[in-house]
């Protein structure tokens, strides 16, 4: 579709003549050929794969003696040295790089390694791996073109190829130039007038502080940290169901607006969760961490994903921070760079330091850990209050005295039982008078459970697989009070079993929910749970229940959401206990108690039951101990004082009723806020392990891995703590040689086009070395120095004479330098997709600036960053216009040609119907065709149509309009309603419905007009 | 020297040195261009390291993972154990899906429907593909595909574009960034998706997208309707001549803005524009069916007259690569019979079985069977145990990543050929196993492209299609 550019540079280079003797520069000329084609076998992976035991990364390892005898690299001496011989070999067993390999070296590359052997050999750290320096202004000619001494570094260099500066461009060039770079946005004819008549000297300072100034500034520069942070609002995969993200977007463009220092907008995002007392927006910054995609497909392996997760997190804070490829040493040492395998999962364990499943649920919640978005500081305030009061009132109950033992026990009567005698056709009765029978689950007929002889008569015996539920058990929630008894005998030693829950449907450990009993490798685990892991009380057993006989299992809730309100008895007894979770923080769903089976997971296998109970509270030991027939009198004096307490102690029930009262009162607040996910720090995160080959089922049990960097590219303080708080200080060290470079070249990129390193994804050994390095270094120093001052820096780019020049090229600049590379012309950019779609609704009119909150279909004709972005099916005309699908971090946009943008610009119903708009608005400005043409000119393109161009378009208006357009009879629709909100669940717009144009001759010919200069190159473009 | 292989750097620097719309250079250096540089294409014949046995791709595939063992993969000894266990010796540990991995019981589920033998060269098909079976010698049965994930989403995505971790270029993409279009007034990749398939698993964009790839080599999509290609239709009142207009008037604008820039990218641009003015006639032209012959549209079926049908998806797709479109695949869901197989893909074949034979036949009556490959099947197959109770007359089948069954035709591929054996459970792999990564390294292959060379510089690393695995199965190729 579109013919591939020839690699003249290329050539170029290659016919370049050199000298004999010309001294190589190892980081310039010889590491990007070593790492190319000999670091794959040759380089820091040590894991496997290194050939000959030859490492050519490094002095010691290139001039070691090798099993074979040979000596690679002898410095100075080329004849004793095999490297050289084996690169000049014709034979293909001998020459090296091997031939499998596809990449020979040419005949430069030979001569750049063999000049460096002969001079020594001297190898030279990679440069972003080396703290960068400041360096002194270059001396210039036309040292009053200089606005910036950063001006010098791009005079000085392009004079070296004998390249001058460009002249200033005109004001209204520059004006859009730097409104793009500043705001993503044209200026506005109004801005462009009132510029143009400002005479003062400060004039062009005064608007770029205005830019700067504007809340459009934060929207514009949120995009591209949201390509990078792969922001979307579904969480991908199967089902893509919707994520509540937007409030980490909106602190996002907040924090650019506000010039948050870069230093701290990293460190919040990593770990605000780590600060000393974070805020609630501290939190909401963690959730950077979070965007990854998260599935919740059937059958998946909640720790195969949770690795997934992990591993996202990682090589976006790699990328997005420090510009390196962390993702290859997920699998083996990076093959180029000084990262080890090692060090990956040294970074995973800073990254998977959360109590989290891998795994989101089914039902939509909100995937725990999260933070409760409180509107106000008011509500934060009443949060705290009652917490307060919550722990008033449990020093309230426990100052209470003792009470006696109590003068007898009585079992309340259950509101169910099953006695298990025989099946119905639907299930099994209840033999409490009027309680609904229980129905039979998962098979819907008897014949997969078998009547067994039980400890009283029959009982129910479970294939695993089929079980009941209890319809009318409902309404477990983390308030109520719970009994279930039954007589239990365990078929086998179950490795997992579920004996009853509240789940509902479950389709994996991303949906457990409720209460739940489980057997667990022979042992009883109790659990009210709201998402497991992170969300639940949980108690197990220290003993495993015996197989094969019968013993009474008697579990209660005290509706207290702790795990000190659960217990599990046996055969009357309390079980001795661990607590396995007790953060138990929002209600479970509401479902039917089901009892042997859940869907998709391991039934009450081989186990039978007789003899269910249960009770809508939680029953006393002594209660527990009376039902199994112990006499009363024998119990412990604790037990009988405890039974005494809960069940005739005036003011322990009013104390109690009280307490209860006071954690509803909290958690109704609670809820009455969103839940939004964020990083949480847990000590019961799972510890985290190399995984052999990188796979989640093989973590290697002898190499734990501690929380830790990849010390090779910037030593590790002691004193700084092993978790993301660590990371995040050990990242914006002044010294860090990468954080303050990749930001600076990144903000380089955004506004001159391309990073003064071109790689600007990529610093690492395969990266492009710098066009600027002096530059670049400086910059980074002058960046950490003015304490990481974002606005600053950029204001600096905008005012530098480099920006302000005209970016029109000369026939000879357009020949030495056609890429741009030296700056010696102004920045030319194709705009974004994003920008696309935004100056065209801004020039129509119809542009709504609200900034931030909920995400909307472009219909609401908000800036594009605000678009709703379903990430299976991302919106059409931004893919077209190179948006990515943000499932992954993209660290930077390709900018392509393709007829599906011509198509976008001239027949998308969005930009269809800005042309029209446009018309609509030109038209009542100005009664003259010729002015509403060049005013629809200046409102998308900002500059007056040149005297052809408006010729041009005056020839097509008159065609047109003696063309009307034939449309048929159909009433037209309503335009969408501007600000439409998203819907709950929102859909992809349809597309289907044809844009109509006007009838009216005059506009419709005036709207094409517009449609055509919307599909202009000047309108595309900044220039 | 070897020139440097096109990047993502270096298609953003030398982006301005374009060479200036198509007219000056033609079809023939559009076919001729660059596959690993174009400095370096001149020496390679046609765009390809080799001679190319194919030139284009149908890929009908059939998404949610087609039970083998009622269509491809006989396994007489399943119904001899219908409703036994499955023995942990054949199973050895293996991990299973969430789905059925805490089932009590793996009951063993022999197949409900028959296999025969076909053609002269007697290779068996379930009776529901008795009319592929009608074209079994020019079909080449690969029994031994395998793959690494276990769940749709992965297995789908690593299937389309060799990785499982999202954003890495699809097949289509790769094929037509090596190999380009060979007419230029369509894209080179082109997406049908079924309509009138049971939508159980969805679709993702990213299966057809381009990655890192420049975006001009994602997959396009053709639906059934009045505008195949989004946004292809004018605004209504907007004639064709309105159209042109507006064209020549942006040709103007933009002639005048490169003489005042100097800016050879704007000539680029006003090319694609002007290739979408003509798509915009050459698209509704290969879309539209009605002049095909009633003996035609018959072989295909009834359900050819449904728009969007996979039957009318396959006639297009014949019309497609007829006009020189390199590669064209179809997606067909609701083969994820996890519960009530027999009716689930007693329909599925229903709407896929005769006109996949037609295409084969169609194809072959117009001589392009021979240069264009065919390859039928979905993302992994199913197991040989019932997720789920077997009851009298239904079972269902769990995901099966480690061995499951597709078809190869036309292209160089060698027809009334059986590759590979799997065990007589149909569990595990007996005989010449293929992995995705193989069968991407086959298509390749035969497309005239080492899958080895053909590599894309993204974040400092070389990308292929086949990562870093990948052997051409030679006993497939003729």
């Amino acid at each position: 579709m579109r013919v591939r550019a020839l690699p003249f540079l290329v050539i170029l280079a290659a016919t370049r003549a050199w000298a004999d003797d010309a001294s190589v520069d190892f980081n310039r000329e010889v590491r990007p050929i070593l790492s190319d084609r000999c670091y794959g076998c040759h380089g820091p992976d040590a894991n496997k794969g290194r050939k000959a035991g030859l490492r050519l990364d490094d002095l010691a390892g290139a001039t070691k003696k090798l099993k074979s005898g040979d000596v690679a690299i002898v410095p100075g001496d080329l004849e004793k040295s095999a490297m050289a011989k084996r690169i000049a070999s014709q034979d293909p067993e001998e020459i090296m790089p091997p031939p499998e390999l596809h990449r020979p070296l040419s005949a430069a590359e030979k001569d750049v390694l063999n000049r460096w052997i002969k001079q020594g050999a001297k190898y030279d750290p990679h440069w972003a791996f080396v703290p960068p320096r400041a360096y002194p202004s270059p001396a210039i000619a036309d040292t009053a073109w200089a606005k910036d001494p950063l001006d010098t570094f791009i005079y000085a260099k392009a004079a070296q190829a004998g390249l001058k500066p460009s002249a200033e461009a005109d004001r209204t060039t520059l004006l859009r130039r730097a409104s793009f770079a500043l705001t993503g946005l044209p200026p506005t004819t109004a801005e462009v007038d009132a510029f143009l008549a400002d005479k003062s000297a400060d004039a062009y300072e005064k608007r770029v502080d205005a830019m700067l100034g504007s809340p459009r500034y934060g929207e514009h520069l949120a995009v591209g940290w949201m390509d990078l942070s792969r922001y979307a609002d579904t969480w991908g995969y199967t089902g893509d169901k919707p994520m509540f993200a937007w409030p980490w977007r909106d602190w996002v463009l907040k924090a650019f607006n506000e010039n948050k220092p870069y230093d701290q907008f990293l460190t919040e995002q990593l770990a605000g969760d780590l600060l000393p007392n974070p805020t609630q927006d501290q939190r909401v910054a963690t959730a950077y961490n979070r965007l990854h995609r998260m599935t919740f497909e059937g059958g998946s392996i909640a720790e195969e994903f949770r690795q997934d997760g992990i591993n996202d997190r990682v090589i976006t804070a790699s990328y997005g921070f420090m510009g390196l490829t962390m993702e290859c040493s997920r699998c083996h040492d990076h093959k180029y760079d000084p990262i080890s395998q090692r060090d990956y999962y040294s970074m995973a364990a800073m990254f998977g330091d959360q109590n989290e499943n891998g795994l989101l649920s089914y039902h939509g919640e909100v995937p725990p850990p999260f933070v409760r978005l409180y509107k106000s500081e008011a509500d934060r305030r009443t949060e705290s209050s009652l917490r307060s009061a919550v722990t008033a009132a449990e020093t309230a109950l426990a100052d209470l005295t003792p009470s006696g033992p109590p003068a007898s026990v009585t079992v309340p009567a259950p509101v169910a039982h099953f006695p298990l005698e025989a099946f119905t056709k639907s299930g099994v009765d209840n033999s409490v008078a009027g309680g609904k029978p229980a129905k039979f689950e998962r098979r819907g007929s008897p014949e997969d459970l078998q009547l067994v002889p039980g400890v009283k008569g029959n009982a129910v015996k479970f294939d695993g697989d089929a079980g009941f539920i209890l319809p009318e058990f409902k309404q477990l929630g983390r308030f109520d009070a719970f009994t279930f008894s039954a007589f239990l005998r365990l078929g086998e030693k179950n490795a997992r079993a579920t004996v009853i829950h509240s789940t509902g449907f479950y389709t994996g450990d991303g949906d457990a929910t409720g209460v739940e009993l489980l057997v667990d490798h022979g042992k009883l685990r109790w659990s009210m749970i709201h998402l497991w892991p992170n969300s639940a009380a949980s108690i197990e057993t220290r003993d495993e229940l015996p197989v094969g006989a019968w013993q009474r299992v008697t579990v209660t809730y005290d509706g207290s959401s702790k795990a000190a309100g659960l217990h599990v008895y046996v055969d009357g007894r309390e079980a001795k206990t661990t607590v396995v979770r007790d953060t138990l923080n929002a209600k479970p769903r509401d479902n039917s108690l089901e009892i042997g089976s859940r869907s998709r997971d391991a039934g009450f296998r081989n186990g039978s039951i007789d003899e269910i109970q249960l009770w809508r509270t939680a029953l006393t030991a002594a209660e527990v101990a009376t039902l199994h027939g112990i006499d009363f009198a024998t119990l412990p004096a604790g037990v009988l004082a405890e039974h005494s307490r809960l069940r005739a102690d005036p003011a322990y029930a009013q104390a109690w009723s009280r307490l209860q009262d006071s954690r509803r009162a909290l958690a109704a607040h609670q809820e009455s806020a969103p839940a939004f996910f964020a990083m949480e720090h847990s000590d019961l995160a799972p510890k985290s392990f190399v995984l052999t080959r990188g796979e989640y089922d093989k973590p290697d049990l002898t190499k734990p891995c501690e929380p830790g960097v990849p010390t090779r590219i910037h030593p590790w303080d002691e004193s700084l703590p092993k978790n993301r708080l660590g990371l995040a200080r050990w990242l914006t060290d002044p010294k860090h040689p990468l954080t303050s470079r990749v930001i600076v070249n990144r903000l380089w990129a955004q506004v001159f086009g391309a990073g003064l390193v071109a790689t600007s994804e990529n610093l690492g050994m395969q990266g492009d070395l710098p066009s600027h390095p002096e530059l670049l270094d400086t910059l980074a120093v002058d960046f950490v120095k003015s304490g990481w001052n974002t606005k600053a820096l950029l204001r600096r780019f905008v005012l530098s004479s480099t920006f302000r020049q005209s970016s029109t090229p000369t026939a000879e600049a357009r020949e030495k330098d056609p890429s741009n590379k030296l700056l010696a012309r102004g920045p030319v950019l194709r705009l974004t997709a994003e920008m696309v779609r935004d100056q065209a609704l801004l020039a129509a009119g119809t542009l709504v600036e609200k900034v931030g909150g909920e995400s909307v279909q472009e219909s609401a004709n908000r800036r594009s960053l605000y678009t709703y972005r379903k990430r299976t099916a991302p919106p059409d005309n931004m893919l077209i216009f190179d948006a990515g699908s943000r499932e992954v971090c993209q660290p930077k946009r390709l900018n392509t040609n393709t007829p599906l943008q011509a198509l976008v610009l001239l027949n998308n119903p969005g930009f269809v119907e800005a042309a029209k708009n446009l018309a609509i608005k030109v038209s009542k400005g100005a009664p003259d065709v010729s002015a509403q043409i060049v005013a629809a000119f200046r409102h998308v393109c900002t500059r007056e149509p040149r005297p052809s161009e408006l010729a041009a378009l005056k020839e097509l208006y008159a065609t047109q309009k003696a063309n009307p357009p034939q449309l048929t009879t159909t009433t037209p629709k309503p335009d969408a309603k501007p600000e439409a909100k998203a819907k709950k669940k929102p859909a992809v717009e349809a597309t289907s419905v044809l844009p109509k144009m006007p009838a009216d001759p005059s506009l419709a010919a005036l709207t094409l007009v517009c449609s055509t200069i919307l599909a202009s190159d000047a309108a595309v473009t900044s220039r | 020297m070897e020139p440097s292989k096109p990047s993502y750097d270096s298609l953003m620097r030398h982006t301005r040195r374009h060479f200036l719309g198509t007219s000056a250079l033609g079809l023939g250096a559009l076919a001729m261009r660059g596959i690993v540089g174009d400095a370096q294409a001149a020496t390679l014949p046609k765009g390809t390291h080799f001679p190319a046995k194919a030139k284009r791709v149908i890929y009908l595939f059939q998404a949610g993972g087609p039970s083998q063992f009622e269509t491809l993969d006989p396994k007489p000894l399943l119904r001899e154990k219908h409703t036994q266990p499955l023995p942990d010796s054949v199973r050895q540990g293996q991990r299973l899906t969430g789905m059925s991995g805490y089932q009590a019981t793996l009951p063993l589920a022999g197949s409900f429907t028959d296999f025969k033998k076909y053609g002269q060269s007697g290779v068996e098909y379930s009776d529901l593909l008795s009319q592929t079976g009608e074209v079994a010698d020019d079909l080449c049965v690969i029994r031994t595909m395998h793959t690494e994930a276990i769940n749709h989403d992965p297995a789908i995505t690593f299937f389309c574009s060799g990785n499982q971790v999202a954003g890495r270029p699809s097949m289509g993409a790769w094929a037509s960034y090596g190999l380009g279009s060979m007419n230029e007034n369509l894209p080179a990749f082109i997406v049908l998706v079924s309509q009138d398939a049971t939508k159980d698993q969805p679709l993702y964009s990213r299966l057809w997208g381009a990655g890192f790839l420049p975006s001009e080599h994602q997959g396009v999509q053709f639906k059934a309707g009045k505008e195949p290609v989004l946004f292809l239709t004018n605004p209504e009142g907007v004639s064709p001549h309105a159209r042109r207009g507006m064209l020549d008037a942006l040709g103007k604008l933009n002639a005048d803005q490169r003489a005042a820039e100097l800016d050879p990218e704007v000539d680029a641009r006003l090319a694609q524009a002007e290739m979408a003015y003509r798509m915009q006639t050459s698209v509704p032209e290969v879309a539209d069916l009605s002049n095909e012959s009633p003996t035609t549209l018959a072989m295909y079926g009834d359900s050819v007259k449904t728009p969007g049908s996979f039957a009318a998806n396959c006639l297009q797709a014949r019309r497609l690569i007829e006009k020189g479109v390199r590669f064209v695949q179809l997606f067909h869901q609701g083969w994820d019979q996890h519960g009530g197989l027999p009716g689930g893909i007693r329909r599925q074949c229903k709407q896929t079985d005769q006109a996949s034979a037609a295409l084969i036949k169609d194809l072959k009556q117009r001589g392009l069977l021979e240069d264009t490959l065919v390859i039928w099947g979905g993302e992994f197959g199913r197991t040989a145990y019932s997720q789920g109770k077997i009851t009298k007359d239904s079972y269902g089948r769990d995901h099966h990543p480690r061995c499951f069954s597709l078809w190869m035709a036309g292209g160089g591929v060698r027809g009334g050929h059986v590759h590979g054996q799997t065990d007589e459970f149909g569990y595990n792999i007996v005989k010449d196993p293929v992995h995705v990564h193989d069968l991407h390294a086959t298509m390749q292959h035969l497309l005239g492209v080492d899958h080895e060379r053909q590599t894309f510089k993204f974040q400092g690393r070389y990308y292929r299609l086949t990562d870093v695995a990948g052997n051409v199965v030679k006993a497939v190729i003729a």
